[in-house]
């Protein structure tokens, strides 16, 4: 085996799941997810001489990000995103609140769902910082936008976050019913 | 800070993302203030509530493997030489680029230049023992010397008592080398006289190992932005000791 590749596999594929989690989030289907990670390595591989050290993790997620986006242009390019009616003044009830009396499954499922319905910039933000525990440093480079937008993504993206799932918890508690 | 302003960087503070200075307003508000650090916390049990709650999707077991082998579909050998090799090789041909260069400016430019010049100092030495043409001034005083070149060559040619070691000064004259007047310093070793040409290295450097041609032993070097040309009929191993000498009188 080449020394690069060597090289490569030890400080990249501890990072397949985090890869895998974050193309999944942000594609919702298992097979795509795959094929995306694994152009992804495949364009990390590349350019591998590009990489100076530091954190490889973050490396590698903003290359399965942009993999994936570039693999919903090529395979959806028309599919256009819901537009996301913000509720404004919608009061912000929060998941202790919302979540309150509903077992730990339905929290987990709400919560899947809540973040699906959230517009893929908010999504992404969300998956890189609460679960992949990239720094807005990280996150601003990899979305290649500022770190003062990181910011204001990452607060948007936690109230609407929590308007949804009290969305869902109250749809479902009329079905429920 | 206001609650509003407070409010903007709320999630930042609680992420630990703010500078020290920020950092330590905010801390000091909301010790002081009840709504903000509730939503403080808010934000707090938010990023828990996520983290515990949202599925965190694991790569399928076989997509590892599959990984590595589009790694190793691409890592195919002759490709992969060129990758491990390829800057290595690339400085291989730069070095081979720079010697040929360098080869072809030795073998083109450099000897027949230095051959015109050992051809031109030949013949200026020979005419000066010839002709009764051997110094323009006369003197065994290298200050003297050194005063009649001022004014006659636009640089100052450095002349040394070499007395001591044998080579007793003659004197000076201006001479032609390389189309240009340059200075001629004479001194006399045993019957044997010497002729040292001194001229400003502007357009290139003199440098050769004693030879001889036409039963004359010459040899050239360049110190302190000067060309040094001697010539004589001396032995090889004088002309050396001479060089030799002239180096360090220059040097001190």
């Amino acid at each position: 085996m080449g020394e690069e590749r060597r090289q490569f596999e030890e400080i990249f594929l501890p990072f397949l799941d985090a890869a895998y989690n974050l193309a999944r989030w942000i594609v919702q289907h298992d097979q795509d997810a795959q094929d995306i990670v694994q152009e992804a390595y495949l364009r990390a591989f590349k350019g591998f001489h590009g990489f100076r050290g530091g954190n490889g993790r973050a490396w590698l997620l903003t290359i399965v990000r942009n993999t994936a986006y570039s693999w919903i242009h090529k395979h959806a390019p028309d599919e256009k995103l819901v537009p996301y009616e913000e509720e404004k003044h919608a009061e912000i009830i929060s998941f202790d609140q919302s979540a309150r009396e509903i077992t730990t499954e339905k929290r987990k499922e709400y919560l899947e769902n809540a973040l699906v319905r959230l517009p893929t910039e908010y999504r992404e933000v969300i998956v890189l910082y609460e679960l992949e525990g990239l720094s807005y440093k990280e996150l601003a480079l990899a979305l290649d936008i500022p770190v003062g937008t990181v910011m204001s993504r990452l607060s948007r993206g936690r109230r609407r976050l929590q308007q949804e799932f009290t969305q869902i918890r109250n749809a479902e508690a009329v079905n429920g019913l | 800070m206001d609650c509003e302003e407070v409010r903007q960087l709320l999630d930042p503070y609680v992420d630990g993302e703010l500078d020290l200075t920020r950092q330590l307003a905010i801390e000091a508000h909301l010790a002081e203030c009840n709504s903000c650090r509730e939503a403080a916390q808010r934000i707090t049990s938010c990023s828990r509530f996520i983290r515990v709650n949202l599925p965190v999707y694991r790569a399928p077991p076989g997509l590892k493997s599959k990984v590595r082998t589009t790694l190793a579909n691409e890592d195919k050998p002759k490709f992969r030489w060129f990758r491990e090799h390829g800057r290595r090789l690339a400085y291989a041909a730069a070095l081979l680029l720079l010697s040929c260069a360098l080869a072809w400016t030795w073998l083109t430019l450099s000897p027949s230049k230095d051959k015109e010049l050992i051809a031109e100092a030949v013949s200026n030495h020979s005419r000066s023992l010839m002709v009764s043409h051997l110094v323009d001034c006369a003197s065994g005083d290298q200050h003297a010397i050194k005063q009649w070149f001022d004014g006659k060559v636009d640089y100052s040619p450095p002349v040394a008592d070499l007395t001591q070691a044998g080579y007793t000064l003659v004197g000076g004259r201006i001479d032609i080398l390389e189309q240009r007047p340059v200075a001629a310093i004479v001194y006399q070793h045993g019957k044997n006289l010497l002729n040292l040409f001194v001229w400003p290295a502007t357009s290139r450097k003199i440098d050769m190992d004693v030879r001889s041609e036409r039963g004359y032993h010459f040899c050239a070097w360049n110190l302190a932005g000067l060309n040094f040309f001697c010539i004589s009929e001396i032995s090889a191993a004088d002309l050396e000791k001479f060089e030799d000498e002239l180096r360090e009188k220059i040097n001190l």
